[in-house]
């Protein structure tokens, strides 16, 4: 029998769900967790978020709707509605980030199946046992663990383990958007600042900036890597798209779905051309992120181009900065 | 006799001390109370963490002056450090510690259970930002939720009101723009894992992580400049914000919110420093208690590299 496993994507409005095709995917994660003021973000606009998730399912996929990652205070009661309407309208599952927001979808819808977001910081399985208890179905666990580490939690706590197998990972996110510094400078406005391309760098390496968060410079690939990730028992896999272009989502997301039911069914065939598709996205190179238990930027397997095409190896200029006493902790 | 130390009728002054002359240094300056980090196992980072010996040298200082000392414990441990370190607890209690600082929901639920007496506190790397969050760990069994001293007074009121659970907020603190707990900027770009000696096999401190290393050991990476690109070109090259927050001459607003613990970051303070800064806190808490006019301080040294645009 064909394994069954689950691709998935991240889409912040319905500007962005319309215009994207969503044939590769089996679900998608509704709102964008970083910001308010993300453009039209669907978690602060309600009846958006309504006609989103009828236009997922109505695709015969499964429609998640995510949450934010660090809410205050003043994010909490419209937050309650968001999930409000993601139970009447529907949605299959909440994603949470934040463990208060896990203790409200406990306590004010039981039976809504929860998944734990990657900022949720999930590091062992002592703390995945808790969140079980609390509801959740499914955990991405934090993003800086490596693959043996997701599989230990996984065989003590018994929940599927989504991972992040392409596209830019959070490396962190923040209270404030310092883009707005450069509403002026620019000419660009508030939420049409964080839409432009914009990138960190720092002698050799880079982060994408989405304003309020910093994503990976480079895109976590993990494409060669399909047959291990399914051969360990892992079914649910995500695209993190949130700050790419329906393109991106649909190329990409072709080339996984493609590459995953290859997986599945027990070949391991890598076509060229999915390589090229991966390469015209990645801005700035691929890597695996934390899987294999060294630091996130590194890739490792056949395609050793993947992290040359970036902005080279790791160098020492930071470290040596590093010894520079720094402000009082 | 409980460990659980709750606010009585006074807000808790909570000093860092990075070795046992800092020690001395707060607790002559007025702190009612010190953390520290034990070697290895705090998110402070290797700096300013106190070994076995420094620890119980401590704990004598302390309790001879009737003051308490809480043990940061809060990096990440893996499943094999955690039952090493749930079992190096007994010793830590046995020592005479007044609480610990843990920043894994499992670690807190299981020293919960172990040790019922025990003082627990969510640490600041919870990221705990809202009074749901102060809740959750709650009823994990934490005593007290460490929150950052950016939170508005309206937070702070409503956070107060959540029962059963004592406000901690690092009042005087470095806001960097990645909030603590939700960073892994450094370990993407490089991570090197450390044996920790104490825990002989698979104990190690990852150098690189602000969750699993510490603060210390994270490169700094956040205080060196990036340029910032837009479309592919150079715009400008600047540092992330950030900027030391120590709002001294609001106080008074702050205990009038119900905080409970009053804490202020510096584990690397030597004691010259760490002085005054203790000595300014203590004055003020003593001014509200007295409800006499807060004295008026001269904010020490904050310049604000950014002004905080929040929306």
């Amino acid at each position: 029998m064909t394994r069954s496993f689950e691709l998935n994507t991240t889409i912040s409005n319905l500007r962005d769900l319309k215009a994207s095709d969503l044939s590769p995917y089996d679900a998608i994660y509704l709102g964008n967790i970083t910001c308010r003021l993300y453009e039209a973000n669907l978690l602060e606009h309600l009846d958006d978020l309504r006609e989103a998730i009828a236009a997922v399912k109505v695709q015969g996929k499964r429609a998640y709707v995510t949450s934010y990652a660090a809410p205050r205070n003043d994010f909490l009661p419209k937050l309650r509605k968001a999930l409000a309407v993601a139970v009447e309208a529907g949605a299959d599952a909440v994603e949470v980030h934040n463990l208060g927001v896990l203790k409200i979808v406990h306590e004010t819808h039981p039976g809504l199946p929860v998944h734990i977001g990657g900022l949720a910081n999930v590091y062992t399985d002592a703390g995945a046992e808790v969140l079980k208890r609390f509801g959740a179905m499914r955990i991405t666990p934090n993003y800086e663990l490596s693959l043996e580490e997701i599989g230990q939690i996984q065989r003590q706590v018994g929940l599927p383990m989504e991972l992040l197998v392409h596209g830019k990972m959070p490396l962190g996110i923040s209270d404030h958007c310092f883009l707005l510094d450069y509403e002026e400078a620019w000419g660009v406005k508030c939420p049409d600042l964080c839409q432009q391309d914009l990138f960190l760098k720092q002698g050799d390496w880079a982060m994408k900036s989405i304003g309020k968060g910093v994503l990976s410079g480079r895109d976590v690939c993990m494409l060669e890597h399909l047959p291990q990730l399914v051969a360990e028992g892992r079914d649910c896999f995500r695209i993190e798209a949130v700050s790419e272009s329906p393109a991106y989502r649909l190329e990409v997301g072709r080339v996984y779905r493609e590459a995953l039911k290859q997986a599945v069914a027990g070949m391991n065939g890598m076509e060229e051309g999915w390589w090229n598709t991966l390469r015209n996205h990645a801005r700035v190179g691929l890597c695996n992120g934390f899987y294999f238990g060294g630091s996130g930027m590194e890739y490792l397997g056949a395609r050793r181009w993947a992290e040359a095409s970036g902005p080279g190896r790791p160098g020492t200029d930071l470290l040596q900065l590093s010894q520079v006493k720094g402000v009082i902790r | 006799m409980s460990l659980i130390l709750h606010r009585a009728d006074a807000p808790i002054l909570l000093a860092p001390a990075g070795d046992p002359t800092a020690a001395v240094a707060a607790f002559e300056s007025g702190a009612d109370a010190i953390y520290v980090g034990l070697k290895g196992w705090s998110r402070g980072g290797a700096k300013g963490e106190l070994t076995s010996e420094e620890l119980q040298e401590v704990l004598k200082t302390a309790h001879a002056r009737s003051r308490r000392v809480r043990v940061a414990l809060n990096t990440i441990p893996r499943r094999t450090q955690r039952r090493y370190l749930l079992g190096r607890v007994a010793e830590l209690i046995g020592w005479g510690i007044d609480g610990v600082i843990v920043n894994d929901p499992g670690l807190l639920e299981e020293l919960r259970a172990r040790y019922p007496a025990l003082c627990i506190t969510a640490s600041i790397g919870c990221a705990a930002m809202n009074e749901a969050d102060v809740a959750f760990y709650r009823d994990l069994g934490a005593d007290a939720v460490v929150l950052p001293g950016t939170l508005s007074l309206d937070e702070l009121r409503a956070i107060a009101q959540v029962p059963d659970v004592m406000t901690e907020v690092m009042i005087h603190m470095v806001e960097e723009f990645i909030l603590l707990g939700k960073c892994w900027m450094p370990s993407y770009y490089r991570l090197n894992p450390t044996p920790l000696a104490e825990v002989h096999g698979e104990g190690s401190r990852l150098v690189g992580s602000m969750k699993r290393g510490g603060a210390g050991v994270c490169f700094k990476v956040c205080e060196q400049p990036w340029g910032l690109y837009l479309d592919g070109q150079q715009v400008t090259k600047r540092l992330l914000p950030s900027r030391q927050i120590s709002p001294i001459n609001d106080l008074s607003d702050v205990l009038d919110a119900g905080v409970d613990v009053v804490k202020l970051q510096g584990r690397s303070l030597s004691p010259d420093l760490l002085a005054p800064l203790v000595r300014r806190y203590r004055a003020a808490i003593d001014a509200w208690m007295d409800t006499t006019p807060l004295p008026t301080f001269q904010e020490p040294s904050l310049e604000p590299s950014w002004t905080v645009a929040r929306r």
